[in-house]
């Protein structure tokens, strides 16, 4: 019983630690509020074409993956932790998992998306590349439950995988470690109107990019499909700032855009790329890397400036209005689409279990991983307690499950 | 008359390989039944001669699928599965038959797009260069 | 000996949706040579279905296996474990996925899947003909040592968190200095070479004047970076410019550094001698708040060419920046000088305004954390890749982050890369809990698919040695090529590159490929 460590939340946070906790003889059970492990690395799309770029989002699936199969690790989904209550061996912890109305037959044919008749579906696939690769129905969408007429995908099923009786239930775990790891949420880039973000349709967030990238491999341009040869990438939108969004550095996006920029070229090397930025904050690189890559290809410019403003354009593209480099003057240029790299609060930080657990948030909102929680068996990690990319989450889930394999006995 | 359907030899590796053409799989997502999947550990274990065999015994196209080169689980596994197929390549013109019939691609595996892609390019180019030795296209 | 197969499919794998004949399929599989039992069962991960299963394999005396489902990994282990039981060998045991490779792709294409999942069973049928039973062979690790290159902040992490998974550490320090770390310190000691392989390393290493040889199972490199490295214009023409961390020093004892304290990214602007400008910029911030609150009046700059204060560290810079520090952006082009008639003018043209700055050097201090130049001598000895700036390339990400391409080799902190202490002690953490893990296994599991030369056959080009990442061929006594079982991956990369065709991957020969492809190729779909 002394070996069991519950761990809240199935992103690259949760899923590193169980698979480095487990490898450790510890049984593991991981408790996952959405139908899929993977946390925000399901809808990020690998950055590499030919080369690897680094950006972790394959190892984020592998573990995912990695950790399904692994016996030691029960696995909740769709499913929360309602309490963690002390005892004296350590914490109990109830659990509610909802039902997900399809059964592990589910071969991921998609039938049943196609036949459900409600405007928007009750039937989803998991988010992105998230794992199991198994649908779920949402009982507050879904015609069956409303009426209990509606079979249509029941009726459809190859595998005859949909189960309507599914309940939810509750489960008790004994558990000797608790490890808080909701992660983040990203900033909503409407929340920077000036740049256009809902309202012209072919500027779109970085989110967006990376879901379609995922999805399709390619860019398209919302408003007519066609593939965008002249592209802006804006950065730090919603982050640093006073005024919108947070004031930190969200430390990944200019990883990740940078990235995203290199493989937008790699597929397509006639696209004009303009990457606007305040500093260059690309991780785990040398600074000149990027700005080396840049200057190769001639078509992209690396612009030190912030935009303005994001207006229509004529012939339906875009303008952006942004003042030099040197702030001397002010620049109107034309793109076919517009990138925002946006930033990310935590998620989950201050849930009433999180404060049940102890776990305090500091003024920004992030959960504080504290030395004493951590004594006391509580251990908070991943990007609910600071800004950090996939594989400083990975090295910190490892470095936490390394504290918490030792900790046989809760202090008192 | 029945129009030869085409044949496409796929060397994949045994780790994000074929990872990719299952999560493609998984995702709902079909390709072309004329690709027969043949794993081997790493991309870098296929040797020119399979290739060449392949051809030899029917294949109109050949692709190598390994891991993204940096990321392979082997290291530099799909960076010497490269070479092989750059050196395939570069001796099909001397025997008279068209590069595009073996190309080498990479993945990783959270692409669920990019077998089906890699299928239909290289069933494309077996239909529209036909059996080898044969005055190409579809009949 | 003749083959005795038994053709085991899944339902649930295969069955649905509707698209493939099961049926059929299983009597085309069971009418071929040699298949002494064909099961065609609902659900293979089911305990029940299992023990049937290999009950009649062992009654019928079955020596190898034809799974038809999806793919290995997705079998209940306990069919394999089971069948180990039965004496049938794991790697006589063949899984042919028509689960992902057929039904699932190919579900509009009813005709076609069915000839093509019977080509499938049938190629696996011939492959499964041409296997060898291959063993999995144990070697014990002789020592549970844990050898970390590097007493820094990140090797001391690494050997607390190896320590405390039961390895015995051991510290590889080059200076005389010493910290407090569990196990053994070695001062004065550097790395000269290194043989063997994961589990089982014996390393060279010169201890003070002697030479040394360490075993030991794992080896974590935390060399950090070369912060006492001031090579550059800037340091050459002032030369009583020190690294940040000596700065740093100096105000733990309670010296204040004579101002304006002037914190330069790095001594070579231009970037001709020194690649590295990158550093630690929390350690940087957090010392310049500390000089401002400590000597308001006393100017403190920051010179740099790009602010890179990642995630809360931005907070710092704001709050820097409210205390009066001033950051001085710069480009390559006209970086920072002196003039080595004037050195106590430092001159940088500042990008935000436009103007050429000069200011009066007080203390002048580096915060480039460049490359250690230590990482030559033991990349070189353990064989492992470095980056063009000089650090100890971390292997592919589907390793794991603080490995090596080398099986039992980790790398960690400013060695990999100049980071914070902070996120070094989290890599030392890290790499010590892999490193520990791997000692503690206590053996080295190798053998099954692996390569093996035909001496025969070899010329001895030395092209396998070159190729292998892992060290496992090498010339033997015969000098010819020999393969080290125990480092070998069996990847096959050596089998494909060998110019005379010497090698061979047992599991997968080239006969066995060029077997598969053709029966598949053969197929009408």
């Amino acid at each position: 019983m002394t070996n069991e460590v519950l761990i809240i939340g199935g992103g690259p946070a949760g899923l590193t630690t169980a698979k480095s906790l487990v490898d450790r003889g510890a049984n593991v059970v991981l408790v996952e509020r959405s139908e899929s492990l993977g946390g925000m690395a399901r809808e990020l799309t690998c950055k590499g074409l030919v080369e690897c770029r680094n950006c972790g989002a394959c190892f984020a699936i592998d573990r995912a993956s990695e950790v399904l199969k692994e016996p030691s690790v029960e696995v909740f989904l769709l499913s929360d932790v309602v309490s963690v209550k002390k005892d004296e061996k350590g914490f109990e912890a109830k659990v509610k998992v909802s039902p997900r109305y399809v059964t592990a037959e589910c071969i991921g044919c998609g039938k049943c998306v196609e036949v459900c008749p409600v405007d928007g579906k009750a039937v989803f696939p998991p988010t992105g590349t998230g794992m199991p690769r198994t649908y779920w129905i949402d009982r507050r969408k879904c015609l069956h439950f409303k009426k209990g007429e509606c079979t249509k995908c029941a009726d459809v099923c190859p595998t005859k995988a949909i189960d309507f009786e599914d309940r939810a239930r509750n489960v008790t775990r004994k558990v000797s470690s608790v490890v808080y790891a909701t992660g983040m949420e990203p900033v909503d880039a409407c929340e920077v109107s000036r740049l256009g973000c809902g309202t012209l349709k072919d500027v779109i967030s970085s989110v967006d990019a990376e879901r379609m990238l995922n999805e399709k491999g390619r860019l398209t341009r919302p408003s007519d499909g066609s593939a965008p040869k002249k592209i802006a990438v804006m950065q730090c939108v919603g982050s640093r700032s006073v005024k919108n969004g947070v004031d930190y550095c969200s430390k990944f996006c200019c990883k990740y855009a940078t990235k995203i920029s290199q493989l937008i070229m790699d597929t397509d090397p006639e696209v004009n790329l303009d990457f606007y930025f305040m500093d260059l904050r690309t991780l785990y690189e040398p600074q000149d890397e990027f700005k080396k890559w840049a200057k190769d290809k001639k078509t992209v410019r690396l612009i030190r400036s912030m935009p303005a403003v994001v207006q229509p354009g004529k012939d339906g593209k875009l303008l952006v209005r942004v003042p030099t480099e040197t702030d001397t003057e002010v620049q109107e240029n034309e793109y076919d689409m517009v990138l925002l790299s946006v930033g990310m609060r935590p998620s989950g930080a201050a849930t009433e279990l999180a404060g049940a657990l102890g776990i305090r948030t500091d003024e920004r909102g992030f959960a504080i991983a504290d030395d004493e929680l951590a004594g006391q068996g509580i251990h908070v990690i991943g990007a609910v307690s600071e800004p950090m990319d996939i594989e400083e989450t990975a090295v910190r889930a490892m470095s936490t499950a390394a504290r918490v394999a030792t900790t046989k006995e809760v202090a008192k | 008359m029945s129009v030869r359907k085409p044949k496409v030899v796929g060397f994949c590796c045994e780790k994000h390989g074929i990872d990719s053409a299952i999560l493609a799989a998984r995702s709902g997502r079909e390709y072309d039944a004329s690709v027969r999947i043949i794993k081997v550990p790493c991309a870098g274990r296929v040797d020119g001669i399979h290739i060449l065999q392949a051809l030899e015994d029917g294949a109109d196209s050949v692709f190598v699928l390994g891991c993204l080169e940096k990321n392979c689980h082997y290291d530099t596994g799909s960076i010497e599965g490269r070479k092989r197929v750059e050196y395939v390549k570069s001796t099909l013109a001397d025997l008279g038959i068209e590069k595009e019939r073996v190309e080498m691609f990479n993945a990783s595996s959270t692409m669920a797009w990019k077998f089906p892609e890699i299928v239909s390019k290289m069933v494309d180019v077996a239909r529209r260069l036909g059996p080898i030795g044969k005055a190409g296209g579809d009949r | 000996m003749k083959a005795r197969i038994q053709v085991l499919a899944c339902k649930a794998c295969t069955e649905m949706p509707q698209l493939l004949d099961m049926d059929d399929l299983m009597n085309v599989a069971s009418e071929r040579e040699l298949v002494v039992s064909s099961m065609l069962v609902d659900r293979v991960c089911d305990s029940k279905v299992i023990r049937r299963v290999v009950a009649e394999a062992s009654e019928r005396d079955v020596d190898r296996v034809l799974v038809l489902a999806c793919q290995k990994k997705d079998v209940s282990p306990g069919l394999l474990a089971a069948y180990k039981r039965a004496g049938i060998n794991e790697f006589m045991v063949e899984f042919v996925n028509l689960r992902d490779e057929v039904v699932l792709p190919h579900a509009g294409d009813k005709e076609r899947a069915q000839a093509k999942a019977e080509t499938k069973a049938v190629a696996g049928l011939e492959r499964l003909l041409m296997l060898q039973p291959l063993e999995k062979v144990e070697e014990a690790m002789r020592t549970k040592n844990v050898v970390v290159l590097g007493g820094g902040a990140a090797g001391r992490k690494a050997a607390e968190v190896a320590a405390a998974q039961g390895a015995h550490t051991i510290i590889i320090e080059k200076s005389s200095t010493s910290h407090k770390a569990p196990g053994v310190i070695m001062p004065n000691s550097t790395l000269l070479g290194a043989k063997g392989y994961g589990g089982n390393f014996v390393l060279s290493i010169k201890a003070g004047e002697k030479v040394e040889e360490l075993e030991c199972a794992a080896v974590v490199i935390a060399t950090g970076g070369g912060w006492a490295e001031l090579k550059g214009p800037l340091a050459k023409a002032c030369k009583s410019a020190v690294p940040l961390y000596r700065l740093h020093e100096q105000m733990q004892t309670g010296a204040v550094p004579k101002g304006p304290v002037i914190i330069v990214d790095t001594p070579d602007p231009a970037g001709k001698t020194l690649a590295v400008q990158d550093f630690a910029w929390d350690e940087t911030l957090e010392l310049a708040i500390d000089l401002k609150k400590r000597q308001p009046l006393e100017e403190v700059y920051v010179v740099f060419q790009e602010m890179r204060a990642f995630g809360l560290s931005e907070l710092a810079y704001k709050d820097a920046a409210e205390l009066g520090v001033r950051f001085i952006r710069y480009d390559r082009a006209a970086g920072p000088k002196i003039d080595s008639k004037e050195p106590t003018k430092l001159t940088v043209k500042d990008l935000a305004h436009g103007e050429v700055l000069t200011i009066s050097i007080g203390t002048l201090a580096f915060a480039a954390i460049p490359a250690n130049r230590d990482n030559i001598g033991i990349a070189t000895a353990l064989r492992i890749p470095m980056s063009p700036e000089g650090g100890v390339r971390r292997g592919s990400i589907q390793r794991w982050p603080v490995s090596t391409p080398r099986p039992g080799v980790f790398v960690c902190g400013s060695a990999m890369f100049p980071k914070s202490k902070d996120m070094a002690e989290a890599e030392g953490e890290a790499a010590g809990l892999m490193a520990g893990r791997f000692a503690m296994k206590g053996v080295i599991e190798y053998g099954g698919v692996v390569a093996e030369v035909a001496q025969e056959k070899c010329s001895a080009c030395l092209t396998c040695i070159r190729t292998c990442p892992y060290d496992a061929p090498y010339i033997g006594s015969a000098g010819k090529a020999e393969i080290r079982i125990q480092a070998c991956q069996g990847c096959g990369m050596c089998v494909g590159i060998c110019p005379s065709k010497a090698i061979e991957l047992r599991g997968f020969t080239d006969d066995q490929i060029t077997q598969e492809t053709r029966t598949m190729l053969g197929g009408d779909f």
